[in-house]
């Protein structure tokens, strides 16, 4: 299994959150940021041929870092990414547009999965997705590369704001409802993950954060 | 890793004489009423007939790679909506209700209410050559439904599939998350994508109606008796006699690598005139290299087929070929699938 970096984040309950997301909150600006490198995902573990070919001379994975905040309020986990992102894409329009995305992964269990296949049948994820100009937050399982189940959340709710040059995205979803189990220490796992929309990122094709980061949800 | 397509049972297939095609696009028009004529889908055209030479649909169609070299796939590229033209719409209201005796007329706009620049077979019967040795043919794309499917390999979440039973390859729409990949690798970009539903789509070859022993609203519809159908293995059908009896039925751009499962026979040519205005039995008007790139080798000695059968009909002799492809029995180009389409109990009408 993957190992967890030595970062440790918390989702402290806070005030003024409420249960429903908001990227602009003054809230949030009582919690402290983590900031997660991320790195592009291995091109040889891309699950196709064509997209192998497709992108061996040309450069995945362009968004270097992304901020990571939690919190809870009455019950409700929210997290917050944001990252920058100079030339947003925050819809689909036309063919060959592709949308800026965030993502974040979670062991369903709540306490490990292989990370780098993206769970496996034994050991599924939980992920939460979001995907500018989408109409529903997306909640989905995985139990290995291109397995990805995703489903319109009921009780996912993400909101998203693009001002100077970054990305500012609110995941809110009941604890007790959040697709992966807590476990009574109270520590789960997280990873992290964004596609650049103007870099045609999609798919496998995207920055991640290679390890899992420990987060302690109050 | 995607695992390369599993050939299926039986291998259903079409040939298209392009020398019969009348370019009236009615095979287009049945397939747009049948298939997309929801929201996401006004661009589409799953069936679409093109003048050749020309830039086709999407525009410069055969130049955005995609299929196969030496067995590795090529990098493609998916065109614009723009490149594919956009759907238009028509200022009926003005026309129709305004009593005007002025001569008012229908007028395409594209969504900005623009006057189209670009649509499907936008160069119309301009095709190529010089006069009197101008020339064109309509060439008709559908899926080709291939036995090495770029689309369905380039998938990375397997949402494209092929049927077992008569190798139709199919998308997923619960599956797809929009990726466009598959758009990128179908060498003859016959795939769309709905941005309303962040989905590709593409021709199903009717398969609902297969299933019910019909054929294809397409195959069907064809006024000019252009389409035959069949399984590749029906030793008595018109597909087997066409491509692997009498081999004049060929792959489109076999280039391509993707060993498509529609066939074309190639466009016979009228004999050039020479500078004289006489006919120059060398030469025909359509150039023989721009039909070796569209058919591959095989063209020259399809060609040839065609015209020693041709002549010995005007002979006033038998020609197996010839009666395959006259089709003087309507029912004989459908294959198996004759059935009436008014005897399918049709689905509840579909809420857009």
């Amino acid at each position: 299994m993957t190992a967890a970096t030595e970062v440790k984040l918390t989702a402290a309950e806070v005030a003024g959150l409420g249960s429903k997301p908001d990227p602009t909150a003054k809230a949030w600006a009582k919690v402290a940021g983590a900031t997660i490198a991320l790195r592009p995902t291995p091109l040889d573990r891309q699950p196709s041929a064509y997209v192998q070919a497709s992108w061996k001379d040309r450069q995945h994975g362009v968004i270097p870092a992304i901020e990571a905040r939690f919190a809870t309020c009455g019950g409700v986990l929210h997290a917050r990414l944001s990252w920058e992102a100079a030339d947003p894409r925050p819809a689909i329009t036309d063919n060959n547009v592709f949308p800026d995305a965030c993502a974040l992964l979670f062991p369903t269990d709540g306490k490990d999965a292989p990370l780098e296949t993206m769970g496996s049948p034994e050991k599924p994820v939980t992920l939460w997705h979001w995907r500018a100009g989408a109409e529903a937050a997306f909640l989905g399982t995985a139990s290995g590369l291109g397995t990805v189940d995703r489903t319109k959340s009921n009780s996912l709710a993400i909101e998203a704001d693009w001002a100077n040059g970054r990305w500012t995205v609110a995941f809110a979803c009941p604890v007790n409802n959040a697709g992966f189990a807590v476990p009574n220490s109270r520590e789960v796992r997280v990873a992290f993950a964004a596609w650049s929309g103007a870099n045609s990122e999609r798919a496998g094709l995207k920055s991640h954060s290679p390890a899992w980061t420990t987060l302690v949800i109050s | 890793m995607a695992v390369p397509a599993k050939p299926p049972i039986r291998q259903m297939a079409m040939v298209f004489d392009l020398n019969k095609c009348l370019g009236c696009q009615t095979c287009t028009v049945a397939c747009k009423t049948l298939w997309t004529d929801t929201p996401g889908m006004d661009g589409m055209w799953w069936n679409i007939v093109n003048t050749m030479p020309g830039l086709g649909t999407p525009r410069d169609v055969f130049s955005h790679g995609g299929g196969y070299k030496n067995g590795k796939p090529v990098p493609g590229r998916f065109p614009s909506q723009a490149d594919f033209g956009e759907a238009w719409d028509f200022d009926y209201e003005a026309v129709l209700a305004s009593g005007s005796e002025r001569g008012e007329h229908l007028q395409p706009r594209e969504a900005g209410g623009t006057s189209p620049k670009w649509g499907p077979n936008w160069d119309e019967d301009l095709g190529g050559g010089e006069y009197p040795n101008s020339y064109f043919f309509y060439l008709q794309q559908v899926c080709a439904n291939c036995s090495k499917p770029a689309c369905l390999e380039a998938c990375p979440r397997t949402a494209i599939y092929r049927r077992e039973e008569d190798g139709i390859i199919l998308i997923d729409e619960e599956r797809c998350h929009g990726y466009r990949f598959c758009a990128e690798a179908c060498p003859y970009k016959r795939v769309y994508f709905n941005q309303k539903r962040a989905i590709a789509q593409k021709c199903i070859s009717c398969y609902p109606r297969l299933e019910a022993g019909v054929a294809p609203a397409c195959v069907r519809q064809c006024p000019g008796r252009v389409r035959h159908l069949d399984f590749v293995d029906n030793k008595d059908g018109h597909i087997y006699k066409l491509v692997k009896k009498w081999k004049v039925a060929l792959p489109l751009r076999p280039d391509f690598g993707v060993e498509p499962n529609v066939y074309y026979v190639p466009p016979m040519s009228p004999l050039a005139f020479n500078e004289q205005g006489e006919f120059d039995e060398s030469e025909s008007r359509i150039p023989i290299d721009y039909l070796r790139e569209m058919f591959g080798k095989g063209v020259d000695a399809a060609l040839d087929t065609l015209q020693v059968e041709r002549e010995k009909v005007a002979a006033g002799k038998k020609s197996e070929l010839m009666d395959i492809l006259i089709a003087r029995d309507w029912n004989d180009l459908l294959g198996p699938f004759t059935g009436n389409p008014a005897t399918i109990e049709r689905p509840p009408a579909r809420t857009p």
